[in-house]
């Protein structure tokens, strides 16, 4: 993973609903928990910082009630923060203007929604050019990207055809074909699979990712299945009542969650899929004979078969292709089968 | 037309607990009232009490001076700098006069020039064969062969009954109120959506243009808007418009919260928010407040006929002055004919407008085939009457008639049964109603306003309590009392009967198919006919005073209560039912058990509706002689005094909105410890 | 429109068109005319309307209520109200004229009566009828549970006034006043009785179609006079005023003042209007017992009553 530019980053941001929220803040301490409870107050979000790069898929994690929906819609400005920064390239959305703001969503933002909330009384065409619409774009010029962004989910040929008469993942297709109509930078999407049967959601997060090689948006995820998360993410944020408890990539998860809590879930992950060779290797040259090189940052999973087809260990290598270790036969059987280490 | 707040349902049920005291205290608080009730003339003699019993006359105030001073300065001397308050809204008459001529001149006069016989026609009107094709095509394209073949029939029997000519007048004008009803209820709903505050300011507003009867605000609209058929418009689209606007408010707080999520995120302005976004995808909702702003206009035929709207509430009137109860009929039903055809057809859009339409992506013109054939027939059937008549017009020969019909039946009878009648007439006045209008009469004022209070703060807090104290008292110091002590008695023993004729109806209603249909049918006649076609033969059977106007207030309100129990037992969860199949229910077991108590709240917004209907009929009640403050009300009309009708209609509206208040807390908490979530009715 | 009457309609066109000697129409603006809701004000309203185009003005026929239109008469919204009686609405009519907004354009000619009135069979059951003496010795002929022992008189609506309750009062009269909300209650009430005969007692007024239609007769009171009403000393009861019968009046026009600075030919021709209560009693008749159509019943008067009509427009 390489260090890329911050695109968007939230600084000690705060949501608490109540009757005075902003007072419980006033003193500039922090309040724990019990405070904001005894008040009267609920805490929403509290104090999460997070950094999102440019072109990473970050996924927001949590189950319900954990503050994941409420977060997504502070960094989004849809709902207000109690407290807190939040800097999208540089500038902080909680000082835009109403105007400031329009033009930002308008041009720079996208998002897509767990119930796919499209218009009921507009055609799969109209939809997706809803927003080119607001901008007061030229109906022939945004028919025209309209048709284009509805080529790349899929859905030609289902142009004139109204939302109820597409199945749930079809509507979810127009979702994010309207969300991209406008190009934008930054990409939330709110657990956009959440409401779609097993499979259907997979084939769907299959072609997300096949749109995200495309187009290689800043994208905020948010998901409550942990699954979901460690097939997408690049980082993964838990978060549990409103706290921020983890930030780290699916890997760090898996092999050092950072409590019980997290480690709860990754319990029943397949770690072949998400452990790299790198984690697992020996460090140090090979002791004797080795049966090939592989890459450090290949998935267990990828190349379990070739590892234990051989009695000999295989050389780990770096990007610049040094050998920084050796991985033998036994410890991809013990990922394999969850065993030991970890 | 729904009074009830939503914010009603989700209110929690205030007050204190108390299992105790609770028990006790309503009947311990029936039998004080009738034992003041049998003392108050006692206790009157005695000094120094007569004040508690009936109300002093030092609280009186002259708020008729008031009103008549507010309404003479708005109308004659209010101004803003360039132009006064009259030249205003005789310049909204105009504009709302343009649209109305012009639909009169599509459905009714065509081009003519001269009057009576001395007419020349140069362009006809669309003939009754175009416009029975136009609805009959709208049915068929609303909702199938079904509703085309009955709304052709309803503008069929309008044809052959020869009320053709009346039912057009009366449709060029429903068809200007509702689009100035719908779209000015649209703009109020929306603003109130978007300020709270303007919606908190709104809603009393809203509430008494549903309560104070119309013949209250008449005069001054007829001074402010002029004579003749605008003025009736503005009084239907004042009456018809509150549930448009309750309705809009209602159904774009409804919409999901993703969708208003969207339109920001798309970065829309308020106005593409709210035009673009919010008010299409509600608009399946909207369009049952469109349903009601049409069924309204038509409550408002009779009236709006006084004034000059002409049409077929002229007819009605006209007829039943001359006890041509036969033509009266004829003409009420042309109007039932014409409400229920429309409140199909809106009703058939409305679903329509929630269903995905059928072949998408063609073009509008291979969509709607059968456009051009419609604009063929129009323009034949209009040039075929060029040379032959009766395709322009309905000819008179062809048409047929029953009035003697029920000239005969009421005349039957009125000769052989009316001893009878009368005999069940007595009984009922003497034992029941003169003892209870004496009794509500005598009761100590004081005591009233106490318990009145007392139900409030019992089943609404404080609040209540106190909204409930500030309109008894406005009552009592606007001279009223004894009015409103009738109005009480009349519409409380109506309310009383229409719900024991109307639950069990509506039970079954529920009970089968058929029977609910056929019982629906009943039931949208007699709402929608006016209450005027059966008050004179009502008068002929059992006299002039409150029996009659009993009667006739009972049949109009019975609706509501018929309505709501058939849908609250409908709509009691499918698991119970089954859960008492299981458990070995007999029938009778699962109407009582359990389908009726759950129907409970639902049961009472219907009662809460028929005491609405029933507060309305009271101008209506007025002709038949009774004194209460409907009566109040036409006088002042009569009398063309402003300040008296406001005042009398604000009572009314008083009267109306304790009620309301009341039970709407009631049914609250009841649904709360029935564990029901969300707002029932329809 | 039959035959007859399109016959009778298409002469009167013609008629207009080749009389040259009617004077030049002040203003083309339309004459506002009201219309109400009984018959015999329709039929007094198209003549006049009809002879006003004969002269060549334009009118326009409103529907208004009968005391509410006095607000349109007084902003010049309406022009003209041919009807209004002396009995009801005396009171509204000299509230408006006293604003100097709306004139009082004379008789119509009609004399309206209003008194307590009973079908003739009822005589066979208190003989003394019609002296308003007998109307005590019958009053349980009268009576209903209601107001039993006492007889019932069904009064008019409330806003009539009529003073019926000081009468009763003050001619000792055993009888009790209920009052009917609106006069088609009042007459369904006859019509009821009527059909089965039953005894029954009740204000009614003419010109109207019910005193023709049904067989009866009204209670003689003594006289009225304008003392009666205002000095208790008069009459029978000398501590009261009422001890008499009701007051006969005319039937008015009214007009917005500004009529006759508009249309002065127009307004010359509506005070010269007059009409007597047998013509009219014939003409409502044939409108309401045997069903013809105001416009034709209105056409065959001006056919045969050119003369009539004529010189209100020319004199």
């Amino acid at each position: 993973m390489t260090e890329g530019t911050v695109t968007l980053a939230c600084r000690n941001v705060w949501k608490i609903y109540g009757p005075d929220p902003s007072a419980l803040l006033a003193g500039g301490s922090v309040p724990d928990a019990a405070a904001i409870a005894a008040s009267g107050h609920v805490c929403a979000v509290g104090g999460v910082d997070i950094e999102v790069r440019a072109g990473e898929i970050f996924v927001i994690m949590g189950l319900s009630g954990s503050g994941k929906s409420t977060l997504i819609r502070c960094l989004s400005r849809l709902v207000e923060p109690t407290a807190g920064e939040i800097l999208f390239d540089g500038q902080d959305l909680l000082r835009a203007s109403p105007r400031e703001l329009i033009e930002i969503r308008r041009h720079r933002m996208g998002m897509v929604f767990q119930h796919f909330a499209l218009l009921p009384h507009l055609t799969v065409l109209q939809n997706v050019a809803f927003p080119l619409q607001v901008q007061g774009m030229a109906r022939p010029a945004r028919e025209d990207r309209a048709r284009e962004v509805i080529a790349l989910v899929g859905l030609e040929g289902r142009e004139g055809h109204y939302p109820r008469e597409l199945s749930g993942g079809q509507q979810q297709r127009v979702g994010i074909a309207r969300s991209l109509a406008a190009e934008p930078d930054l990409w939330f999407l709110d657990e956009p699979f959440s409401a779609l049967d097993p499979l259907i959601r997979r084939e769907m997060q299959d072609e997300f990712l096949r749109v995200q090689r495309l187009l290689q948006k800043t994208i905020v995820f948010i998901t409550h299945d942990f699954d979901e998360a460690i097939r997408l993410a690049d980082r993964i944020a838990i978060m549990k009542d409103g706290v921020l408890v983890q930030v780290a990539t699916p890997e760090e998860l898996v092999l050092r969650p950072a409590d019980e809590y997290v480690a709860a879930f990754t319990a029943h992950v397949a770690r072949a899929k998400v452990v790299t060779l790198g984690a697992i290797m020996t460090e140090g040259a090979p002791p004797g004979d080795t049966a090939g090189r592989l890459p450090a940052s290949a998935r267990i999973e990828d190349m379990a078969a070739r590892i234990e087809a051989s009695a000999l260990p295989h050389a780990v290598i770096d990007d610049a292709d040094r050998v920084i270790g050796h991985v033998g036969r036994q410890a991809v059987i013990d990922v394999l089968v969850n065993r030991g280490r970890g | 037309m729904t009074l009830a707040a939503p914010d009603h349902a989700t209110a929690s049920p205030a007050g204190p607990q108390r299992p105790g005291a609770q028990r006790w205290l309503w009947p311990v608080a029936l039998l004080l009232t009738l034992a003041l009730g049998w003392a108050a003339p006692l206790l009157e003699a005695l000094p120094g009490l007569g004040w508690l019993i009936r109300v002093p006359s030092a609280l009186v105030i002259d708020m008729q001076a008031a009103v008549r001073g507010f309404m003479d300065w708005l109308v004659n001397r209010a101004h803003f700098g360039l132009f006064t308050f009259r030249e205003l809204t005789r310049g909204i008459a105009w504009l709302v006069d343009q649209p109305y001529q012009a639909a009169r001149f599509v459905l009714v006069e065509g081009w003519v020039e001269g009057r009576g016989a001395r007419a020349v026609t140069h362009f006809p009107p669309l003939s009754w064969i175009a416009i029975t094709a136009i609805v009959t095509t709208m049915g068929w394209h609303a909702g199938g062969w079904r509703l085309a073949a009955f709304v052709g029939g309803c503008f069929l029997y309008l044809a052959v009954f020869g009320q053709w000519a009346s039912a057009m007048v009366t449709l060029a004008s429903i068809v200007i109120a509702v689009p100035f009803g719908v779209g000015l209820g649209l703009l109020l709903g929306v603003a109130a959506y978007l300020s709270p505050r303007f919606d908190r300011a709104l809603r009393p507003v809203l509430d008494l243009m549903q309560t104070v009867p119309i013949f209250a605000y008449l005069v001054p609209i007829l001074f402010l808007f002029g004579f003749g058929p605008v003025a009736a418009l503005v009084a239907t689209v004042i009456y018809a418009m509150p549930p448009m606007v309750r309705v809009t408010t209602l159904a774009l707080h409804s919409v999901p919260e993703e969708i208003r999520e969207f339109a920001a995120m798309v970065g829309c302005t308020r106005n593409q928010r709210i035009w673009r976004v919010l008010v299409p995808a509600a608009k399946p909702d909207l369009m049952v407040g469109v349903n009601q702003v049409i069924m309204l206009s038509l409550n408002m035929v009779i009236i709006a006929s006084m004034i000059g709207a002409g049409g077929l509430g002229f007819d009605v009137l006209n007829a039943l002055r001359r006890l041509n109860i036969g033509a009266g009929i004829e003409a009420g039903l042309a109007i039932v004919a014409l409400a229920v055809a429309l409140d199909r057809l809106s009703q058939a859009y409305a679903r329509r407008s929630a269903r995905p339409p059928t072949a998408s992506g063609m073009s509008w013109l291979a969509r709607n085939r059968w456009a051009p054939a419609l604009v063929a027939v129009a323009v034949l059937s209009g040039l075929l009457g060029l040379i032959w008549p009766p395709a322009q017009s309905f000819p008179a020969e062809w048409q047929i008639t029953t009035r003697d019909f029920w000239a005969s039946l009421v005349r039957t009878i009125n000769v052989n049964y009316f001893d009878q009648l009368e005999a069940f007439k007595n009984a009922l006045l003497l034992n029941v109603m003169i003892p209870l209008r004496r009794f509500l009469l005598a009761l100590p004022w004081v005591w009233v306003l106490a318990l009145v209070t007392l139900a409030g703060w019992r089943l609404g807090g404080a609040r209540l309590a106190g909204l409930c104290a500030a309109l008894v008292m406005f009552i009592a110091m606007a001279g009223l009392w004894e009015p409103a002590m009738i109005t009480l008695y009349l519409c409380g023993l109506s309310v009383v009967i229409a719900a024991l004729i109307g639950i069990p109806l509506g039970v079954l209603a529920a009970s089968g198919h058929r029977a609910g249909r056929v019982i629906g049918g009943f039931i949208d006649t007699l709402q929608t006919l006016p209450s005027f076609v059966y008050l004179i033969p009502v008068v002929m059977l059992f006299r002039v005073g409150d029996f009659a106007a009993m009667i006739a207030v009972v049949l109009y309100a019975l609706a509501p209560a018929v309505r709501y129990t058939a849908h609250g037992l409908r709509s009691v969860p499918s698991e119970l039912i089954e859960a008492g199949t299981v458990s070995g229910c007999t029938r009778w077991q699962m109407l009582w058990r359990i389908r009726l108590p759950m129907a409970v709240p639902e049961i009472l917004l219907g009662i809460n509706q028929t005491i609405m209907l029933a507060l309305s009929m009271l101008v209506i009640t007025a002709l038949v002689g009774t004194r209460d403050l409907g009566q109040e009300v036409y006088i002042a009309l009569t009398r063309a005094d402003v300040g008296q009708g406001i005042i009398a209609g604000l009572g009314v509206a008083a009267i109306a909105i304790i009620a309301d208040r009341l039970i709407a807390a009631g049914a609250a908490r009841t649904r709360a410890r029935l564990g029901l979530t969300g707002r029932g009715g329809s | 429109m039959t035959f007859r009457n399109l016959m009778a309609s298409a002469a009167v066109v013609a008629l207009g068109a080749g009389a040259p000697a009617l004077a030049q129409v002040e203003s083309s603006d339309p004459i506002r005319m009201t219309l109400h809701d009984w018959t015999g004000q329709l039929i007094t309203t198209n003549i006049m309307a009809r002879v006003l185009e004969e002269a060549g003005y334009n009118v326009e026929l409103v529907q208004a209520d009968y005391l509410a239109q006095f607000a349109g008469l007084k902003t010049g919204d309406l022009h003209v109200a041919m009807e209004m009686w002396e009995t009801t609405g005396r009171e509204a009519m000299d509230e408006a004229v006293a604003t100097g907004t709306v004139v009082n354009m004379g008789s119509t000619g009609m004399e309206a009566i209003e008194e307590w009135w009973y079908p003739s069979y009822v005589k066979e059951l208190c003989p003394g009828l019609p002296d308003w003496t007998a109307l005590n010795d019958c009053a349980e002929v009268f009576a209903t549970a209601e107001t039993a022992p006492r007889g019932r008189y069904l009064g008019g609506p409330v806003t009539w006034g009529g003073f019926d309750p000081e009468r009763v009062e003050a001619l000792g009269l055993n009888y009790e006043v209920i009052h009917a909300g609106t006069d088609a209650a009042l007459f369904a009430e006859l019509e009821s009785a009527y059909q089965r005969q039953a005894p029954i007692l009740l204000w009614v007024y003419a010109p109207h179609w019910a005193p023709m239609q049904f067989d009866g007769e009204w209670v003689e009171f003594p006289e009225y006079t304008a003392e009666c009403y205002e000095d208790p000393s008069w009459g029978i009861n000398p501590d009261m005023a009422f001890d008499c019968g009701k007051p006969r009046g005319p039937i008015w026009k009214v007009a917005w003042a500004g009529v006759a600075d508009k249309w002065p030919g127009a307004a010359s021709a509506i005070e010269a209007f007059s009409i007597d209560n047998d013509t009219m009693g014939g003409l409502i008749a044939l409108v309401d017992l045997e069903g013809g159509a105001v416009e034709d019943v209105v056409e065959d008067w001006l056919w045969e009553n050119e003369d009539t009509w004529r010189a209100w427009v020319e004199g």
